[in-house]
């Protein structure tokens, strides 16, 4: 018979203090992709050309790296690391900012109610990597429950959606279907950058597109997968614990 | 003219099925097009590796190979749907995709079956799809899986893109097994161009495979686990995939080891990092992992809930074409990792076959290769490699067929390269080939031993939709 308990105590804490501590990825992970400041335009301007998903826009004298359109493959800075700096930078949620009424009256609740939240995933066309990055915040390494996480099978239940992948045109109505069961306050997070552009999928004809052309998203967070870390940010950007920042390269 | 064409996709068809007959099974049927030439491209394995046979498609129906041979029904049925083909004599009518209206499946049944739609949406964090259950209560009447809810156009999506970016296409067709994809579709086109690698390469991207068993391997036992209400299991299994996930991106750059792999090699010097990270983290990743499944299997009441459930006979497995740890599970020998084409050679040990066949084989079948899969992992990490310089024949035309074993079994691409450009990429993974048989384990089991069944098959809705 195994003694599961006491492995469990063998191993002693695995679980992250993040995010009331600082946590880090190792130094090769492809987090945060930022333009170098004062590159020269051909330079950014070749970066962009391999591009698969359109994340570097050039307009006239303006370059722009749109995160949530990047899926970290890091062939730009491959091709101009004069231009490109890829970071282990974790922290790449972005917030849209329209949502903050909703984001608020949850935050109001979750301090009347104890502070936990209910999750309903939904994978609206994804490539499989996503959900199992959402199945690992329940591992021990960063076991969201601890910050009052929970997952509800009911969308009765559900205060925040997360859903993962390119919407197709088959799981439209059923994502649809799953937010207006959903009680008002409720909080959509777009997961993994699928989710929050398109990604690839955007030319493709099989496809509505990102989850934002379907329901209003509150918080995307990018990444092929987003890290659980990634993830746990969004999370507490969602419920208005944390606000969206651009915290420095940390390499 | 045309009845020269009739003629040439009649015998092509009975080519095929005399090759089935003589012990071959069918991996796949691929559209293409070439030159304005509707063609349908049979896939058959036999003893020699993968065999083609070409059936140009004429103005009259093929006669469909799925009359007879159940491993091509979805197969053929696909070509149907998405290209318009005409089959004469395909036993079933219902559309592929995309997904019919729930209403197609209500049959006329006795008053005391209802039929119940399980899907897309499920509870948990579960990958779309939708089953159809006819049902008198708690047990399986009969199942009728309606996927394809999550088709995302890719292999359209290839020819869109150039080919030295078309690798990152392959990682989104199943992001979890990333590695599988783009490097069974950097085979396909090395092979089509003549493209010969070093093998510091072969020996990095045989780490990768086999990592991305381990951690696939361990994400199905933990759900099983789970399914088993063994909570601490659950979690311990969960933690040991996470050790796998963290040494990827340490070497990588990416948990799921994506952005690795080009065609012609890897990106960076990949056998290096992984070298130096294994030096680190590869003990304790593997003793996490392998003490953990001796957990599970010494843990009786998860075996009680595995024993028997979701049986499946040799011969269904085999009329089926099913591949990876279902047709293991059964003693069916399908491991492309002993045929000789493929990466290099993995030795010792063989195959991991079982004979039971229920839900208990097949969690057994993963937990033999996950301890094998560290040695080959330590073999490859530290083989004398001789210095074969890469090569590049560089035509910049021609077609190309791979196959890896990717954690859920054999994973195969064609591709056809014309002028630099891919004109078609067609994938046949190892779940779209093994999904047709899962309805048939269910008859006899109960609604609670669903999930069992279904992690058991470990299988991936991303790579069946495309």
């Amino acid at each position: 018979m195994s003694n599961w308990l006491g492995r469990g105590l063998r191993r002693g804490v695995l679980t992250t203090r993040y995010p009331f501590d600082e946590a880090e990825m190792p130094d090769r992970y492809r987090g945060r992709v930022r333009l170098v400041e004062g590159a020269p335009a051909q330079a950014v301007l070749r970066a962009g050309s391999v591009c698969l998903s359109n994340a570097i826009e050039v307009q006239n004298e303006s370059c722009h790296l749109r995160m949530s359109r990047c899926f970290q493959c890091g062939a730009c800075e491959r091709e101009a690391p004069e231009a490109v700096r890829i970071s282990n930078d974790f922290e790449v949620a972005i917030s849209d900012g329209e949502a903050d009424a909703a984001r608020h009256r949850l935050r109001e609740r979750m301090r009347s109610l104890g502070r936990s939240f209910m999750i309903r995933h939904v994978d609206a066309g994804s490539d499989a990597s996503c959900d199992q990055e959402i199945q690992a915040l329940f591992n021990p390494f960063y076991d969201i429950n601890r910050l009052g996480f929970f997952l509800t099978a009911a969308p009765r239940h559900a205060d925040v959606l997360l859903v993962t992948g390119v919407v197709t045109h088959s799981m439209a109505a059923p994502l649809r279907e799953t937010y207006d069961a959903m009680p008002d306050p409720r909080v959509v997070v777009a997961v993994g950058t699928a989710a929050c552009s398109g990604s690839i999928f955007l030319t493709g004809r099989d496809v509505v597109g990102p989850v934002h052309d379907v329901l209003p998203v509150d918080v995307r967070i990018p990444g092929a997968p987003p890290a659980p870390l990634s993830i746990i940010n969004g999370l507490w950007i969602a419920v208005g614990r944390a606000t969206a920042h651009l915290a420095g390269p940390r390499r | 003219m045309i009845d020269a064409r009739r003629a040439a996709a009649q015998a092509a068809v009975e080519g095929v099925r005399g090759a089935i007959a003589d012990g071959g099974r069918f991996v796949a049927a691929f559209y293409d097009k070439e030159d304005d030439v509707r063609q349908i491209r049979y896939v058959v394995a036999g003893k020699m590796g993968l065999v083609q046979t070409i059936g140009v498609i004429g103005d009259d129906p093929i006669p469909a190979l799925s009359a007879d041979i159940r491993a091509a029904d979805w197969a053929e049925r696909e070509i149907r749907d998405r290209f318009g083909v005409e089959f004469s004599g395909i036993p079933e009518a219902r559309r592929l995709l995309p997904p019919s209206d729930p209403g197609s499946y209500r049959r006329s049944v006795a008053p005391e079956v209802s039929t119940v739609l399980y899907g897309p949406v499920r509870s948990g964090i579960v990958e779309s799809a939708r089953w159809v259950i006819e049902t008198a209560g708690e047990d399986f009447i009969a199942v009728y899986p309606s996927m394809f809810f999550k088709h995302r156009g890719l292999e359209h999506l290839f020819t869109t893109v150039d080919l030295q970016r078309a690798t990152y296409v392959a990682e989104h067709v199943s992001g979890a097994t990333a590695a599988s994809h783009a490097i069974c579709f950097s085979l396909a086109v090395e092979r089509a161009l003549g493209i010969r690698l070093a093998e510091e390469d072969r020996a990095a991207r045989l780490v990768l495979l086999e990592f991305e068993r381990i951690h696939q391997h361990l994400d199905a036992l933990a759900k099983l686990a789970d399914d088993g209400s063994l909570a601490v299991g659950a979690a311990q299994t969960f933690a040991a995939k996470e050790r796998v996930h963290r040494l990827l991106a340490q070497a990588t750059g990416n948990r799921f080891a994506r952005g690795a792999i080009r065609i012609g090699g890897t990106y960076g010097d990949l056998l290096a990092a992984l070298r130096e990270v294994c030096a680190r983290h590869l003990d304790e990743v593997e003793h996490e992992a392998t003490s953990v499944v001796d957990g599970l299997f010494g843990t009786q009441s998860l075996l009680d809930r595995l024993i028997g459930t979701g049986k499946l006979s040799r011969g269904l497995v085999t009329q089926y074409g099913s591949v990876g740890p279902v047709a293991r599970g059964n003693g069916v020998s399908t491991d492309v990792r002993m045929t000789a084409d493929v990466l290099l050679p993995i030795g010792e040990g063989g195959e991991a076959l079982e004979k039971d066949g229920d839900a208990f084989a097949r969690a057994r079948v993963r937990a033999t290769e996950i301890r094998r899969s560290f040695f080959i992992v330590r073999d490859a990490l530290n083989a004398d490699l001789s210095s074969v310089a890469p090569s590049h024949a560089a035509p910049r035309s021609g077609i190309g067929l791979a196959r890896v074993e990717s954690p859920q079994g054999e994973l195969v691409y064609f591709v056809r390269v014309v002028d630099g450009r891919l004109a078609r990429v067609a994938i046949r993974s190892a779940s779209f080939a093994n999904w047709p048989l899962f309805v048939h384990t269910l008859p006899g089991n109960i609604f609670t031993d669903f999930s069992f069944i279904e992690h058991s098959f470990g299988l991936i809705q991303a790579e069946t939709d495309r």
